[in-house]
């Protein structure tokens, strides 16, 4: 809502509102983050006594994060789930929603995937994988849609009762892990080990799993759908991107399928031969996989859904003023649970990836703790709710995560200085006035358009 | 449910909604309950585990009755704290932290008897004043520069998730040394030798009686002082408040204060009271239960006293079934206090209704 007001309030000088959007864009986050990582350098150097181990931690810290061995790939693996978590928190507060239980929901969704991506070994890839997907978001829109339908029907506020819901994930993960999920051939408490094929292939297994022509199939799917989602975006977005009546090859209703088809095509034809003959990820112990490219395909899904279609609208309208989306006739009670519902599925996602594809042991020990709860809410909010912008936004918050064991190894301070530093991002980030009144800055003309994100009990 | 609705089933059932009709389907579900107990236990909950249930009770409830009193101030005066949890966390590290060091200090010169006592009372404070200081931040943030309030007490719980971390791992972690411990019983003299009342009511740590105190003090001065009916006024309609003098903003503070001080005293109940250690995350989303509790009674403190003490219930219940029945799988009643206080929330939320203007920023 924010953005439309700014686009439509300033489109008298372009060149400028350009300019001062890019500004407006990024330059408070950046000031946030800037503001919080001093007041973390302050922290350290208190309690440490010494300035030197303040440029220790952070070298370490950027160490981490980029340039030790696997650095970045181990970076990238961190924002992976990061990046789904975050959407799903931003789909709630589009709706006017506060979905603090995403932990729970990453919780149900791992378990989930877990149980489906262990039961057979039979199943080819092409089926077992997106099953397994499909079981984990399952289990997060099922989660979260309970204390969605009862904030729907008895106004219980979602707040306490998505956190409710992620202390009982947490016994109920722990209960089905230690009891009927256990591995019985594993001497440590964890299930059984998912099939190859419910795997999320590594970067450097991909040239070894398209040899296999259902493996192959799988990707051309999955690319040719990608190709003709982005196409189709692009050709509407261009001017006459919704005639109707043009015909041909290139006309908007044809190109998509042509690219999809294409691309699908020589992924299924030409890709195994040419990852087979060159292929740059060539490191056996690099853990990056191919929910990189899920991650980026669900962020631009997701501000597809949210900007672009029906439902997107009325779920923006229930987040933006629930009375006049009443008025308008929108069902509130309906996209409270449907917008709780997809939160909660890309959450699961997120705990699903976790099993299939980060964990050493393809399966979900006990005591498994992600502690990505609440880092993702800052993600989102730093973001801005924007998918594109949770995209950055994970990557910084996932290089942090992956950086604090090496600074903590480098310089003693312990970790958690990183949990501060993020907590005083969000406070900033959802508290312009705040960094406004520390740089002396001027509010902008629409401060007002920085509505609250959430509502009261009342609500 | 809409207002014909509520018209007419407020004309339907002339008994719903009076206080002893509720005591005595309190007191039916309380002997409902101990029957459902011994059949789950098989028949062994005496007097002595009647008792001991009850007590645990009491214990568990304060500080959830702390925290539910925490949010009632706050929210009185129309600022919401989704906080609590983080106060009390950082009130926890606070005062064991206090606790072990000054009793370091302090043992020579006044041996670790007085030590012990004067080390502990000293904590608290320093606990209270720890919860306050998130407060602080807090209220500033959400009545100053007039934050979403629920984002703010977010960042106060992850802020005090960091903190405590880090303070846990760089000074309490390792190589510290020996405490005082946690606060002694204090039996209260005769009334302590009353039977059954006298051992669950009369034979607690003093936060338990704080608890008590501090409740009765609140609903007192919330409904009977000039104080409390200016917080009140704050909370409901802080435009007709302002034009009758009443400064919003001061009223706003003073009772988001007064409410962290309160969570500081619920956080130094871990600590303290129930336990020689502090863990990062100890607290267990007790303080949003506290919130369930709160709302339970209807933004008033003795019935919030009341949510508490059902969740205390329901929490000492899975204690006495774990003890009698370890077959069963720990985690399953681990979950109920928390399944509970869903079921509590969804069945009293459409019933009880919050201070009007609650977590709205006054605007000038």
């Amino acid at each position: 809502m924010a953005n439309a007001v700014t686009t439509s309030g300033s489109e008298d000088s372009p060149q400028k509102s350009r300019l001062q959007g890019l500004g407006q864009m990024f330059g408070l986050p950046l000031l946030a983050l800037f503001t919080a990582f001093l007041f973390g350098a302050l922290l350290i150097w208190i309690t440490s006594g010494s300035l030197n181990t303040v440029f220790e931690a952070y070298r370490g810290l950027i160490r981490g994060a980029f340039f030790k061995e696997r650095g970045l790939s181990e970076t990238l693996v961190a924002t992976i789930p990061y990046v789904f978590l975050a959407l799903g928190v931003a789909v709630g507060f589009k709706s006017g929603l506060f979905n603090i239980g995403v932990e729970g929901q990453f919780y149900i969704g791992a378990v989930s995937a877990a149980w489906v991506g262990q039961l057979t070994n039979s199943l080819p890839a092409f089926i077992h994988l997106p099953l397994a997907l499909a079981a984990g978001a399952l289990g997060g829109a099922v989660w979260a849609a309970i204390p969605g339908y009862l904030k729907a029907k008895t106004g219980a506020h979602e707040v306490i009762n998505t956190i409710m819901m992620n202390y009982i994930a947490f016994r109920l993960t722990e209960l089905l892990i230690s009891g009927p999920l256990r591995d019985p051939n594993a001497s440590a408490v964890q299930t059984s080990r998912v099939s190859p094929n419910a795997e999320l292939w590594t970067l450097y297994a991909i040239p070894e799993r398209l040899q296999n022509p259902l493996n192959a199939l799988l990707a051309a799917v999955a690319l040719g759908v990608s190709a003709w989602f982005i196409t189709h975006l692009i050709v509407r977005s261009r001017p006459g991107g919704t005639d109707t009546t043009r015909r041909g090859l290139r006309s908007p209703q044809t190109l998509p399928w042509i690219i999809g088809g294409v691309v699908a095509l020589l992924t299924f034809f030409l890709l195994p031969p040419l990852t087979q003959a060159w292929w740059p990820f060539q490191d056996p112990y690099d853990r990056l996989h191919i929910g990189l490219f899920m991650a980026v395909m669900t962020a631009i899904g997701v501000w597809w859904l949210l900007q672009q279609t029906t439902l997107g609208f009325s779920l923006r309208t229930v987040g933006a003023n629930p009375s006049a989306a009443k008025y308008a006739g929108i069902n509130i009670s309906r996209n409270i649970v449907t917008a709780m519902a997809i939160s909660g599925a890309l959450a699961g996602l997120a705990g699903t990836i976790e099993v299939l594809g980060v964990s050493i042991c393809r399966c979900l020990p006990l005591f498994f703790s992600s502690g990505y709860g609440f880092d993702s809410i800052a993600i989102a909010l730093l973001g801005k709710n924007n998918p594109f912008g949770i995209l950055i936004s994970a990557f910084l918050f996932g290089a942090m995560r992956n950086g604090a064991d090496t600074m903590e190894l480098y310089s003693g301070v312990s970790k958690y200085v990183i949990t501060i530093i993020q907590a005083l991002v969000l406070l900033f980030v959802a508290a312009p006035p705040i960094i406004r009144w520390m740089y002396r800055i001027k509010p902008p003309e629409d401060a007002a358009a920085e509505a609250p994100l959430t509502r009261g009990w009342g609500g | 449910m809409t207002t014909a609705t509520r018209t007419l089933s407020n004309q339907t059932s002339r008994w719903r909604g009076r206080w002893w009709v509720n005591a005595l389907f309190g007191l039916f579900a309380l002997v409902f309950g101990w029957f459902l107990l011994n059949v789950i236990i098989g028949g062994q909950c005496d007097a002595k585990c009647v008792e001991g249930t009850l007590s645990q009770t009491l214990r568990v409830a304060t500080p959830i009755a702390f925290a539910a009193l925490c949010g009632l101030i706050c929210e009185r005066s129309g600022i919401v704290n989704i906080g609590i949890e983080g106060q009390m966390l950082m009130a926890a590290m606070v005062c064991y932290g206090v606790n072990l060091f000054s009793f370091q200090a302090m043992q020579g010169p006044l041996g670790p008897e007085t030590a012990g006592q004067v080390s502990r009372w000293l904590a608290m404070g320093a606990g209270m004043l720890g919860a306050l200081a998130l407060g602080m931040l807090h209220s500033v943030v959400s009545i100053k520069f007039k934050t979403d309030q629920i984002i703010s007490g977010t960042v106060v719980n992850m802020l005090s998730l960091g903190i405590t971390g880090y303070m846990y791992r760089q000074f309490l972690a390792e190589n510290i040394p020996a405490g005082p411990g946690t606060f002694p019983t204090m039996p209260i003299p005769g009334l302590s030798q009353i039977p059954i009342i006298g051992s669950v009511l009369f034979q607690q740590k003093p936060l338990v009686y704080i608890m008590l105190i501090v409740v009765i003090v609140a609903q007192f001065s919330l409904f009977y002082t000039r104080w409390g009916l200016r917080t009140r006024a704050v909370g409901e309609h802080p435009r007709a408040a302002d034009t009758l003098g009443v400064n919003v903003y001061r009223t706003r503070y003073t009772a988001v204060w007064i409410g962290s001080l309160i969570a500081g005293l619920g956080g130094a109940w871990f600590t303290l009271e129930a336990v020689d250690v502090f863990n990062p995350g100890m607290t267990n989303g007790l303080g949003f239960i506290g919130l369930a509790a709160m709302i339970f009674g209807k933004w008033m403190p003795f019935g919030a006293l009341l949510g508490a003490l059902i969740f205390g219930l329901g929490s000492s219940v899975t204690t006495t079934i774990s003890i009698f029945r370890p077959d069963i799988p720990s985690q399953i009643p681990q979950m109920l206090p928390y399944i509970l206080t869903m079921a509590v929330l969804a069945g009293v939320m459409g019933r009880a209704t919050p201070p009007a203007a609650d977590g709205q920023p006054y605007e000038k």
